[in-house]
């Protein structure tokens, strides 16, 4: 036999080969050689001649390599490196040739992809949006180092199973325990310090805490150092700054360590800057310090600290609890007045941060906008399904002629896969948008200080999942579809069996679609009634407009604030268009009180453990009349009630009906800071009884109120109310603004939050709002992208059967009836949706039964409304295929095939 | 001289249509084109391998090297989605030119 190697290596040696490929061409041609000289051999030539006829098929020496040299092959750059497999570079080539058809491809179905990517991008960035929401209320850890460590220590009794704790117990804790690294407290809630400069005040927001507190969170000073024990020994007046507001006032200066800030009044020494992960115990600028030893022993019955603790490595909090347990049992015997029947509660700190009302909206987001996804992957299903179709007969004619079904598939692969990256890389952009305009979009008191949404490589990992989940079910679906059209042959005539296959499958998401469109906007529904409902709330006075600001001077003495408060009263009392001016330590629909103290009401004694908790507010006499809030019996305040006369208080019309048995007028509350307390109670005589406000909207019953006078009580961090004579309140800011400025010359006095009690009754339903209008866009979407996928599912039937209307029409139906026809079609999709729409709803209620306010979870109105919609959209679904199909001409349809 | 021109333009359509309907090897498809043109066009190794490594890279053939058991490797060829489509509109061209021959060359007997 012979060997062809020599000869056809001899006459590629003058081409730049790769050599790999050179051995396969001589392979190659060698076969092909050695078939032909087997060939002439079996017809009997002899061996010597068989051979020259071999060797002419290779032609003269240079033909070979002239045919070869323009190719790419034989031009491989002598640094490549030699060996490089070539089955690699052969798929390298062949997916770059997959990518440039599918390039094409979708740049000729220019509407298509558009549909698709907008769709796909609004899926995906809505989800990765709302994931950032959910990866950090749900999944991720505290931004605190070692958060696990990290505990909430609670009071405990058999009444209040989780209360905050007295600051001699505190310390009996802290000096006794060995589990905990470091413990600190803070009383719960953020207040304002006015610091004045030479020529100026500013209202800075301030939280008291401990020592201990930020080696408990596990946060290190930025600069300077935190609180210490010593410090709480010598009870100093120090503070520390946080960190943003240190960059923002400060200019981030390291020589603000050991300045002295003039804060209501007092000095204070700036020790350090902390993070901003301190401020997850409060959104606050200054960390001004409270010592929590050295109070008198009768302090251990005001409980009144929140705290924080820190375990030591490696030890559980089990271990912690239980030894804690035994020093609370060891007060419990050395105090038996206060601290008998007194326990320990621990919690991850995690659990305290993030309320229950956080995670489930978090959670419902979440939920629903995956429904809306879901309705995204469908539509776009049923698009790609629906060009699929189209090209069925492409297809057919392709594979009868002999098409590599393989490759096929690989091609449309190809086209989703590009079409799932754009969407998904679009839908990245809208994700981090979304999150950009987050922060203006979600209320304030939604997520806890520290907690910023951000776009981080989660949320995109999270998107680029979405992006190959979709990308992975497309293909799927379209490999499925091309395999069967181009099994079938039939799809040169029309291809029947196949498109009612196909067609059977995007009626299945049309029918999911319009069910999951029903459920959201029944839950949609739910939401809007309840913000209707909490919006709608009588917030029980009966002034139109009133203004409010929030005033707090530098305190001097009782005498001289009441003074300036006055002075302010009559001065805006004397301009036009003020009808009356009040002062107030608590705003209805304020959210919270100021102040809650225990009671009884004299003669009706009760269980000092049972004792209940009724709201302390502080006003000034003109209150009642400002706010148009009856006096119901007895008489309102007046002169009498001063700080030197008789004890009185106003109850309102909750606690005179629930708690004062006969008349109320002339009855006496005793009052107590702390539950259980045996110290001396505070005493006040009820000289009237009036109507009852909104604390918070949501309130089911109204909370028991005693108001006590302005001048028995003075407060420097007040509530400004101004009234106008007609119109709305906010006319009057700048006449409210220049009153206080002319009364306060030195210019010492904060003012701010100035708003009308319209804006902070909105502002009480902030949460309901964000929720309803959230869930409505979404809801709205999903009915939009089901709708469109109902008028595309009726658009192409209607195209399909042009020639089936054509021939009714031609045997004498009227368009009528073919509307008829096409309007049974839509009926058989939105029915049985609507049915399995419906039982979702009920879910979906119940699922939502903790955020809903005076609405059921059944809920007939809603639903009703909700299948309104689903017609009224349905009927604008059908009525564009309709009208076309009016407009069959018989003897056209018959023609056009 | 023209036969030479025909061949040379039509090369690539030939190829094309051998592999249309399975992958075929280069010796195959040399004897497919000699049987069905009954001995009028024949590709030399010189020819035809160029040819087909041509087609191969820009797309249109797809080789592949296929192992049956107890015989050697051989390189298989087929068309690809693109070779398809470059096929089905190269058919139509050439259908077009044998038709606008015939017509002219009808009409001359007319």
């Amino acid at each position: 036999m012979p060997n062809w190697t020599k000869e056809i290596e001899s006459r590629l040696g003058s081409l730049r080969l790769d050599p790999t490929r050179e051995a396969e061409i001589i392979e190659e041609l060698s076969q092909h050689l050695e078939l032909r000289y087997l060939e002439l051999r079996d017809e009997g030539v002899d061996e010597a001649a068989a051979l020259a006829l071999a060797r002419e098929e290779l032609l003269d020496e240079q033909s070979l390599a002239v045919r070869m040299r323009p190719l790419k092959q034989s031009n491989t750059s002598p640094t490549a490196a030699p060996g490089a497999p070539h089955g690699q570079r052969g798929r390298i080539e062949d997916l770059k040739q997959d990518l440039r058809l599918a390039a094409r491809m979708l740049r000729k179905q220019r509407v298509l992809t558009l549909a698709v990517v907008a769709t796909l991008a609004l899926g995906i960035g809505s989800n990765g949006a709302i994931f950032a929401l959910v990866d950090k209320v749900l999944l991720r850890d505290l931004p605190l180092p070692e958060p696990d460590r990290v505990l909430t220590i609670w009071e405990s009794t058999e009444g209040t199973p989780k209360s905050p704790v007295s600051a001699p117990n505190l310390v009996d804790w802290i000096d006794r325990s060995e589990s905990f690294e470091a413990i600190g407290a803070y009383p719960p809630g953020v207040f304002t310090m006015v610091m004045s400069g030479p020529d100026s005040a500013e209202t800075v927001p301030r939280q008291w805490v401990s020592a201990g507190i930020f080696e408990a969170l596990g946060v290190r000073p930025v600069i300077g150092r935190t609180f210490t024990k010593e410090d709480d020994v010598a009870r100093s007046r120090l503070v520390v700054l946080a960190e943003d507001y240190w960059r923002t006032r400060f200019g981030a200066d390291p020589a603000v360590v050991g300045q002295v800030l003039r804060l209501d009044g007092a000095d204070y020494t700036v020790i350090g800057v902390v993070p901003a992960e301190a401020q997850l115990i409060g959104r606050t600028s200054l960390f001004g310090f409270r010592p929590i030893r050295g109070y008198p022993e009768g302090a251990r019955r005001s409980y009144g600290l929140q705290t924080i603790a820190r375990l030591k490595p490696g030890v559980s909090p089990e271990v912690a609890r239980d030894e804690l347990a035994r020093i609370a049992a060891d007060l419990a015997r050395e105090y038996p007045t206060m601290n008998a029947g007194r326990s320990i509660a621990i919690e991850p700190l995690r659990d305290v941060v993030l309320g229950t009302d956080l995670k489930r909206t978090s959670l419902l987001f979440f939920a629903i906008v995956a429904f809306v996804l879901l309705i995204c992957f469908a539509n776009i299903a049923n698009l790609l399904l629906t060009r699929n179709a189209a090209r069925g007969n492409e297809l057919a004619i392709r594979s009868v002629l002999g098409a590599d079904r393989k490759r096929l598939v690989r091609q449309f692969s190809t086209e989703n896969v590009v079409l799932a990256t754009i969407g998904g890389l679009v839908g990245l952009g809208v994700a981090a948008a979304l999150l950009r305009v987050a922060p203006q979009l979600i209320p304030q008191d939604l997520l806890p200080a520290g907690f910023a949404l951000d776009f981080d490589w989660r949320i995109a990992a999270f998107c680029a999942a979405a992006t190959v989940v979709v990308a992975a079910l497309f293909t799927f679906a379209s490999a499925r579809q091309v395999i069967e059209l181009s099994q079938t042959r039939e799809g040169l005539s029309g291809t029947r069996t196949v498109t009612d296959r196909s067609s059977r499958t995007r009626e299945v998401l049309v029918v999911g679609q319009i069910a999951t469109a029903v459920a959201l906007l029944y839950g949609a529904g739910l939401l809007m009634r309840t913000l209707i409902q909490v919006d709608g709330v009588d917030p029980g006075y009966r002034a139109a407009s009133v203004l409010s600001v929030f005033v707090d001077p530098l305190a001097t003495t009782p005498e001289a604030t009441l003074q300036f408060y006055a002075d302010i009263s009559a001065e805006l009392e004397g301009q036009p268009g003020v009808d009356s001016v009040a002062w107030t330590s608590d705003l209805p629909l304020g959210g919270a009180f100021n102040g809650q103290l225990f009671f009884e009401v004299a003669g009706q004694p009760v269980e000092p453990a049972e004792r209940p908790l009724a709201g302390a507010q502080i006003v000034s006499p003109e209150y009642f009349r400002t706010l148009d809030l009856p006096i119901l019996a007895g008489r309102g305040f007046d002169e009498r009630d001063r700080a030197d006369g008789p004890a009185t208080c106003i109850v309102n019309r909750a606690f005179a009906d629930r708690y004062v048995r006969g008349v109320a007028i002339g009855q006496t509350v005793l009052r107590w800071l702390a539950e259980a307390s045996s110290d001396a109670p505070i005493t006040c005589e009820i000289i009237g009884v009036a109507a009852n406000h909104k604390i918070r909207p949501d309130d089911l019953v109204d909370p028991p109120l005693v108001y006590t006078s302005l001048a028995r009580r003075t407060l420097d961090d007040i509530f400004m109310l101004v009234r106008p004579t007609s119109g709305d309140a906010a006319a009057l800011i700048p006449a409210a603004r220049a009153a206080i400025a002319k009364i306060d010359t030195q210019r010492l006095t904060s003012v701010t939050d100035v708003r009308t009690l319209e804006t902070v009754a909105r502002d009480a339903t902030a949460r309901y709002r964000f929720r309803a209008t959230l869930v409505v866009a979404f809801a709205g979407l999903a009915l939009l992208l089901a709708m469109l996928g109902l008028f595309g599912i009726l658009a192409y039937s209607v195209q399909k059967r042009w020639r089936e209307y054509g021939v009714r029409m031609a045997l004498g139906a009227r368009a009528d009836d073919v509307i008829r026809l096409i309007a049974r079609g839509a009926v058989r999709l939105i029915l049985p949706g609507a049915l399995i729409g419906a039982m979702l709803a009920l879910g979906l209620g119940q699922l939502l039964g903790a955020m809903l306010f005076g609405v059921r979870a059944f809920d007939a109105v809603t639903i009703t409304v909700v299948l309104v919609v689903l017609a009224a959209t349905t009927a604008a679904a059908v009525a564009g295929p309709a009208f076309r199909a009016r407009r069959v001409d018989p003897v056209g349809a018959l023609r056009s095939e | 001289m023209l036969a030479r021109e025909l061949k040379k333009g039509s090369a690539e359509l030939i190829i094309l249509s051998i592999v249309e309907a399975r992958a075929r090897h280069g010796y195959e498809i040399s004897k497919l084109i000699e049987a069905r043109s009954k001995g009028e066009v024949k590709f030399h190794v010189a020819s035809l391998y160029p040819l087909l490594y041509r087609l191969e890279e820009r797309g249109w053939l797809k080789g592949r090297w296929v192992e049956k058991p107890g015989q050697r490797r051989r390189r298989f060829y087929s068309l690809t989605a693109e070779g398809h489509g470059v096929l089905e509109q190269q058919r139509e061209t050439w259908q077009k030119f044998v038709e606008a021959i015939a017509s002219i060359t009808e009409s001359s007997h007319a």
